[in-house]
């Protein structure tokens, strides 16, 4: 089997989820399957989809949402791009400022009865707009009756920016990955009023992504890089210790770029909320869990599609099944999970209740995303 | 006719290489007469001060953590505007997408023809060339100078230790550099270290 290209150009963005990513890199999974990764740290989701399109990344850490975002032409031209796999789950949150708390809001219900009593204009943040930040943001909101859109003001800002505009007072919530919502806490600038596997238990969130061109001409190549990272979600994951090493490795210059002590006790699944709760979570950022972490479920790509058709981000339903077919390398994965040696599971989609008890399990798309009393109509 | 193009820059609000790009590309687009209604910070304030000034155009630094930023700035307003980015458009010219390696990004409200948005984007292409010259430039003249310094430092050892004249002390590094076929600068470091590790 001739491997198209041996050297492969990975973009990842400075965030607890690209360690698959990286460590794939670091512990030489890679060259295991013959080929070599070079990382490329990125300072937006932006450049990495551009990157992606014009070829100067040949695969990227990568939001769930904006893959299907640039599929469908929001904000860009369409362009054919391709899903690899997920590359992990759970782990981002919600955070109110202090100030907020202080006020009262300590949690969904009681943020929604402070901005019906203090009417003025509310802001919170997300990383993307069709990123997956926006979405588990919006979701919430909306679950707890405030809508996103008109109900509140939604602005995206970088992730790293997160905590100082929060301390700022220019903003009075956001929705981001780790290290930034523990972060928060650490600083004391912020609580975690919703953790988003609390939105949705073992939600998708970034995959291995790539222009469909890409995947098209190196099929093999791409194989080998699925392979290869699931092996390094698969270390990631086999024990406490593996993860304190790979907290060590990704708090590096190199990759996050912060202390080890902002990543590591919510990867271990040690949260705690900044108003003297913590817990130990039942649903911590994961990055195999033998592999059911990894799949790309069919109807995971499709609710993104079914929220963008929500917010608006879509004028019309998009021929859902169709869409997350051409989009998700199914077959590609399933090869490279059998030469990882994971386990494939038999059904391409899955079935899940979210945090408004709505259950999501693939089917009917349309009328689902058309089914929510808050939407953009 | 290009003139009257309402053109925004946004620049880091930190400094870097990307704020000294951004001041380059200012001056540029000045001189050649464009008008830049603001040059703004990438901070929060960015999307408001945008919806104000309504420019026609966008320039922003590739590698700018403010493109997110824009890109919610280009969806939320596209009922209105709809902007787009540059790199999307079908007319391709090898002079775009020189600019667009050479790390310039536009975001531009459609429509806009892109005769128009060319010679705008010549511009922003020479001067991050010009800049970028001028950064290596400043980066060898650096590296010379050091590399001098490291000289002197040998020749004024060998002339203490061994009373050789400088004339003498530079022959003594030539020779030695030849015969090891080690650049001068080199051969005038290792025997710094030496000099160093025997005290």
């Amino acid at each position: 089997m001739q491997i198209e290209k041996q050297t492969v150009r990975i973009g990842f963005n400075p965030l607890t989820d690209c360690a698959s990513v990286v460590m794939a890199s670091v512990l030489g999974f890679d060259e295991r399957h013959g080929i070599r990764i070079v990382l490329s740290k990125e300072t937006s989701w932006a450049g990495v989809r551009d990157k992606l399109v014009t070829g100067e990344l040949d695969a990227a850490q990568a939001l769930y949402g904006m893959v299907y975002g640039t599929q469908l032409g929001i904000g860009s031209q369409c362009h054919d791009m391709a899903v690899l796999m997920n590359l992990n789950r759970n782990g981002q949150a919600i955070t109110l400022s202090k100030r907020l708390m202080e006020a009262g809001a300590v949690d969904g219900p009681s943020l929604a009865a402070l901005m019906r009593d203090e009417r003025r204009q509310y802001v919170f943040a997300q990383t993307f707009p069709t990123g997956t930040h926006a979405m588990w943001l919006y979701y919430w909101l909306a679950a707890q009756g405030i809508d996103p859109l008109h109900g509140a003001r939604a602005i995206t800002v970088p992730p790293a920016q997160m905590v100082y505009n929060l301390a700022e007072g220019h903003m009075d919530g956001f929705c981001a990955g780790e290290p930034w919502g523990h972060r928060a806490v650490m600083d004391g600038i912020g609580v975690t009023v919703a953790t988003s596997q609390q939105i949705w238990p073992d939600h998708p969130e970034k995959v291995l992504g790539a222009s469909a061109a890409f995947v098209d001409a190196h099929p093999n190549t791409c194989r080998a890089l699925i392979a290869a990272v699931l092996e390094a979600g698969r270390w990631i994951d086999a024990s406490a210790e593996n993860r304190r090493a790979m907290a060590e490795i990704i708090a590096g210059q190199a990759y996050v770029n912060t202390d080890k002590a902002a990543i590591l006790p919510r990867i271990l699944g040690r949260y705690d909320d900044g108003m003297g709760r913590q817990w130990q979570d039942s649903h911590p950022m994961c990055f195999h869990q033998d592999g059911a972490a990894n799949y790309p479920y069919l109807s995971d790509g499709t609710w993104f599609m079914t929220q963008f058709r929500r917010w608006g981000l879509l004028k019309a339903h998009p021929d859902y099944e169709r869409t997350a077919r051409a989009v998700t390398r199914l077959q590609l994965y399933r090869e490279a999970a059998e030469v990882a040696g994971v386990a494939v599971p038999a059904q391409s989609t899955r079935s899940s209740t979210l945090i408004d008890g709505r259950v999501w399990d693939g089917a009917d798309p349309e009328h689902y995303a058309t089914s929510f009393p808050i939407r953009l109509r | 006719m290009s003139r009257n193009l309402r053109i925004v820059l946004v620049h880091p609000h930190h400094e870097s290489d990307a704020s000294q790009r951004a001041c380059a590309l200012h001056a540029g687009l000045l001189e050649a007469g464009y008008e830049l209604v603001a040059s703004l910070p990438a901070d929060i304030h960015l999307p408001e001060r945008i919806a104000q000034l309504q420019p026609d155009m966008i320039i922003v630094d590739a590698e700018s953590d403010a493109r997110d930023v824009l890109e919610h700035i280009v969806i939320a307003t596209r009922d209105e505007r709809r902007p787009i980015v540059m790199f999307t458009e079908d007319d391709k010219t090898s002079s775009m997408e020189a600019a667009l390696e050479a790390g310039v990004s536009a975001y531009i409200v459609a429509g806009l023809k892109p005769e128009r948005i060319k010679p705008v984007l010549n511009v922003a292409l020479a001067r991050f060339r010009k800049e970028e010259k001028l950064l290596l430039e400043l980066a060898d003249t650096k590296h010379k100078l050091a590399e001098r310094k490291v000289v002197d430092r040998a020749k004024g050892l060998l002339m203490s230790r061994h009373g050789m004249t400088e004339e003498q002390a530079y022959q003594r590094l030539r020779t030695m550099a030849m015969n090891k076929k080690l650049k001068l600068a080199d051969i005038a470091q290792r025997i710094l270290d030496v000099e160093d590790l025997l005290g």
